[in-house]
């Protein structure tokens, strides 16, 4: 068994740990110090680019790469041309809870790495967008920000290396789909929160229309680790498709729930069993979804799996935000799609047709069949129905609904029968009921 | 230039340019709701999806552009892109998309007013499911909003494909129009407090796919497939948007911008679209006027043509400087060449004016101070434009007779000139109106001739911009009411000249002699968007 790591949350748990002298106490900000002073812009993207790390927001896409996109100035041009970074910490996805650690025990780290991602990119500022829904992480952040500037680690001249910086803090209003990068953006500008039609990527009309790189929380807060102890060190941890520690926020039916720091790619097995204690009330496993609420879900058998973006393609599902939510035998998978479902119905933004109205349709399938009014037909209509909201969205949130409802329809296709079959859940449970 | 293939079809195409603009711009037809030429792409209701060759899942035709491949990369050793529009993975997204829009629909088509010219109607036909699979209580929404003066909103039909809020942002700029709330509770709707009234707001009602915007002067009016149309020209301004008129039994039910380039783009205002109503509001003559001691008879075409040439006789000729006539922008080119035939041949010393009608100012998308359609007509005959708001009265000062032509001259004198004016003309022996009903200055006359609306008639009309548009009768007018020009054509006979004919096409070769610019062309050169034609000064 892997002993836990203390890198990512290496302040976490310290007495006063949010606060700059705290961060400083144990060399932070000198990893900062070694960008400016040591390293152009051009070594620390390379440096994060050796790395190979990894997006922790959902998607896994390497954020060395995605820096590489935005513009920077030509040979001959005296400005850098405008752009901002953008601090995704909308983390709204059911399931995952591990950025709000991190903001609201060690805010400095996200912080830095924000700085060295701004240094690497020349970016003009970088605006911290938090989900509204956590008014202490706003506060928190906010002060690490005021704290930061008084330092000099913010602002004009930024210890006396002539780059200016500025990070802005604005709060979101609880949209899920807020967390999606272009929705992020519209909200931020004080529009309605819903997703651009891409392209053009952020990259090239991010915020305001200026080039935009947005990254997750626990992604900034990976950076000033590359560029303190470098990226072979990086490296060595976690496995070629994730390395470098992960969070893993486990959730459900353990003994233990949590936050666990491991190397990325760590089995499955070895976190639900010895890191979170095993499975509540010592009952058999039934199902887990690994990363996230929109995420395919695993039977017990697939859980011997790396947690990383290759291992979890085997048992054809992802990654994620790495947000583990464990379900045992007393579950019933139908209640359980339905209450993600409902969720997703809840939190479509409304513009693009399959989504609005398939995660709605999906929704009023699934509560007839728990209510045991359903018919066999509904367990293949529910996949159909998901099929044609696949791929067919401006935004993932389509996807994000239709994998689980696929996944949950395919992996416990008996259990979803058995409700047509009996008109009634199995399990007994009787549905919760909603407002629609 | 890329080389794509769409289906079976080799395409040179612009790179840049969108996969549906060009499939269409072919002859290959992919479906769509929101995308609109002159909107912005919003890539929402997901209906324009195709295959595109590498692409891991279908994308929107409507937002996809066209891409350059290098020259070792190329699909096929030759094409840029290689798109599908009629695979079993289109099909099937198309099926899906549909299936997905009518899931809230209302499927009550029979009550809707949109029926008939509803896309999604048009398109559940060619790509959709013939049968619902919606088990379930439709989500209910607002019906019958009062969105603004002229527009209803039905929430229930809505497929929040965004055209009408994307018109209020991009082309009236108004901006009154947003999404609201969320998922399947999303519907349009006005910000606080405002409402959808702008001067184009009808527009949106044409843009709408669906019954979820109709405008509240037609709908329920009736069922369009009764309805007759012609493809005719607004007469509300000097923009002459063009127009298609809908009309049923003896109404104007509605008129509808058709697409024209170089004059409307896609658009009409409120104002000119309200033609329609206002036409109902009118008591057309229908016989021809004759006053006598007790006031006027009514006579027959055939009857009254003798006597009017026989009243205007002594004013012929040599005594013709004694006349005035007043014509109208609001003419055809073909009664204005027929108004100068008439002073040609039998009042050559008379004056002839035209006023010009002002109100407002410009604004920026179509609507033009100058509120009649075909003063630049007028200009193109050499006719003398009296300038707007010029007194009127002095007109008639040492004038024996005056024929004054779809013009209330009291509407245009402003309000401390109509007693003057009422005296001149009631100083004059012999005062002929001719108008679509009788105005103040018709009651006044001796004479007074039906004409045929402008929805009666044809006749080609100049608009600002130099663009000959042809007008065509969507409604036959009764028996005694008539163009101009056919009045004019029986005037001469009457009085023993020779007209040429109360039809259309001889006062149509009669406009060509006049203007040079016109001679070369036909009738049909005429549609659907007109010609526009270098200024000629005569």
């Amino acid at each position: 068994m892997a002993e836990p790591l203390k890198l990512l949350t290496r302040n976490v748990g310290k007495p006063n740990s949010t606060h700059i002298d705290t961060y400083m106490a144990s060399g932070g900000y000198e990893p900062l110090m070694k960008a400016l002073h040591k390293m152009t812009p051009e070594q620390v993207l390379n440096e994060v680019k050796a790395a190979n790390l990894k997006g922790r927001g959902g998607a896994a896409f390497p954020a060395g790469l995605k820096w590489s996109f935005l513009p920077r100035k030509k040979e001959g041009e005296k400005k850098e041309p405008l752009k901002y970074l953008v601090c995704n910490a909308d983390e709204s996805e059911p399931g995952t809870f591990k950025d709000r650690l991190l903001i609201e025990n060690d805010p400095h780290a996200i912080l830095e790495g924000i700085l060295i991602a701004g240094w690497a990119t020349q970016a003009a500022g970088c605006f911290f967008y938090i989900r509204g829904e956590m008014p202490q992480g706003a506060r928190i952040f906010q002060r690490a920000v005021d704290q930061a500037y008084a330092k000099g680690f913010l602002g004009k001249n930024i210890l006396g290396s002539g780059f200016d910086f500025d990070v802005w803090v604005a709060r979101g209003a609880g949209a899920y789909i807020c967390g999606e990068e272009t929705a992020l953006m519209e909200s931020l500008e004080g529009k309605r929160g819903q997703p651009r039609l891409k392209p053009p990527f952020p990259a090239g009309y991010g915020v305001y229309g200026v080039p935009s790189n947005i990254n997750n929380v626990e992604t900034y807060a990976n950076v000033p680790l590359i560029i303190q102890n470098g990226a072979a060190w990086y490296t060595s941890i976690g496995t070629p498709s994730m390395p470098g520690p992960r969070l893993y926020g486990v959730s459900g039916h353990v003994k233990r729930p949590g936050i666990y720091e491991l190397p990325g790619g760590v089995s499955l097995r070895e976190i639900l069993y010895e890191h979170a204690g095993g499975i509540l009330g010592d009952r058999p496993l039934k199902a887990v979804i690994p990363g996230g609420s929109s995420t395919p879900v695993l039977r017990a058998d697939q859980i011997d799996v790396a947690m990383d973006p290759d291992g979890l393609k085997t048992v054809g599902s992802m990654i994620g935000s790495a947000g583990v939510i464990v379900m045992n035998d007393t579950v019933c998978m139908v209640k359980a799609l339905l209450n993600l479902l409902e969720f997703y119905a809840r939190e479509s933004c409304g513009q693009c047709t399959p989504c609005r109205e398939g995660t709605h349709w999906l929704e009023l399938i699934l509560r007839r069949l728990e209510e045991g009014g359903g018919k066999e037909a509904d367990v293949d209509l529910i996949v159909e129905v998901s099929e044609n909201i696949m791929g067919r969205t401006i935004c993932p949130l389509g996807d994000a609904a239709a994998m689980p409802a696929i996944s949950f329809a395919k992996q416990f296709r008996e259990e979803f029968l058995a409700h047509a079959k009996l008109g009634r859940c199995p399990m007994g449970h009787v549905p919760m009921t909603t407002v629609v | 230039m890329p080389l794509i293939r769409i289906d079976d079809k080799e395409i040179e195409a612009p790179l840049g340019e969108t996969i549906l603009r060009t499939a269409l711009k072919h002859g290959i037809y992919i479906p769509y709701y929101c995308w609109h030429p002159a909107l912005s792409i919003a890539g929402q209701c997901r209906m324009c999806l195709v295959e595109v060759q590498g692409a891991p899942k279908p994308l929107t035709a409507c937002s996809t552009t066209v891409t350059a491949l290098p020259p070792d990369k190329k699909i096929d050793g030759k094409y840029d892109m290689v798109v599908r529009t009629q695979s079993e993975l289109v099909k099937r997204a198309q099926k899906g998309i549909l299936e997905f829009l009518l899931l809230n629909h209302p499927l009550d088509c029979p009550i809707c007013d949109q029926a008939g010219e509803c896309q999604l109607q048009a398109y559940s036909y060619t790509f959709g499911h013939p049968a619902s699979r919606m088990e379930f209580e439709k989500v209910h929404a607002p019906k019958r909003v009062d969105i603004g003066p002229h527009v209803v909103y039905d929430a229930e039909r809505c497929i929040k494909c965004t055209r009408c809020i994307r018109f209020c942002e991009e082309i009236t700029k108004t901006g009154e129009l947003t999404l609201a709330e969320r998922g399947v509770h999303t519907v349009v709707d006005t910000f606080p407090g405002r409402k959808l009234d702008n001067p184009y707001s009808v527009c949106t009602a044409d843009i709408c796919p669906v019954g979820a915007l109709t405008s509240k002067e037609f709908r329920f009016k009736e069922r369009v497939w009764f309805l007759t149309s012609a493809n005719s020209v607004c007469p509300e301004c000097a923009r002459g948007c063009s127009v298609r008129m809908d009309a049923y039994k003896n109404e104007v039910l509605r008129l509808v911008p058709r697409e024209n380039p170089q004059v409307n783009a896609f658009w009409m205002c409120d104002y000119g679209r309200l033609l329609s109503e206002r036409l109902k509001e009118r008591k057309p003559a229908a016989r021809p006027l004759v006053r006598g001691k007790a006031g006027f008879s009514a006579f027959t075409t055939e009857t009254f043509a003798p006597l009017l040439a026989e009243a205007l006789a002594p004013f012929a000729g040599k005594a013709s400087s004694a006349v005035v006539l007043v014509l109208s922008a609001r003419m055809p080119l073909e009664e204005m060449a027929a108004a100068l035939e008439l002073k040609d041949r039998l009042f050559p010393e008379a004056r002839l004016v035209v006023p010009a009608v002002e109100e407002g100012e410009d604004d920026a998308l179509l609507i033009r101070k100058d509120r009649r359609p075909n003063l630049k007509g007028a200009s193109l005959l050499g006719l003398k434009i009296l300038p707007p708001g010029a007194p009127l009265a002095p007109l008639f000062a040492g004038k024996k007779a005056a024929l004054v032509l779809r013009e209330d001259l009291f509407a245009l004198a402003a309000a401390g000139e109509r007693e003057a004016l009422k005296k001149a003309l009631e100083g004059l022996e012999c005062l002929v109106a001719g108008d679509y009903e009788v105005t103040p200055t018709g009651a006044l006359s001796r004479f007074f001739l039906p004409l045929a609306g402008w929805h009666e008639m044809e006749g080609l009309t100049v608009n600002f911009q130099g663009v000959v548009q042809k007008t065509a009768r969507v409604l036959v007018p009764p028996k005694h009411r008539r163009p101009f020009y056919d009045w004019v054509s029986r005037w001469l006979e009457a009085a023993g000249a020779e007209g040429p004919g109360p039809q259309f096409a001889p006062w149509f070769q009669r406009v060509k002699e006049r203007i040079p610019a016109l001679a070369d062309k036909a009738v049909r050169d005429f549609l659907p968007a007109g010609i526009r034609i270098e200024e000629v000064t005569p």
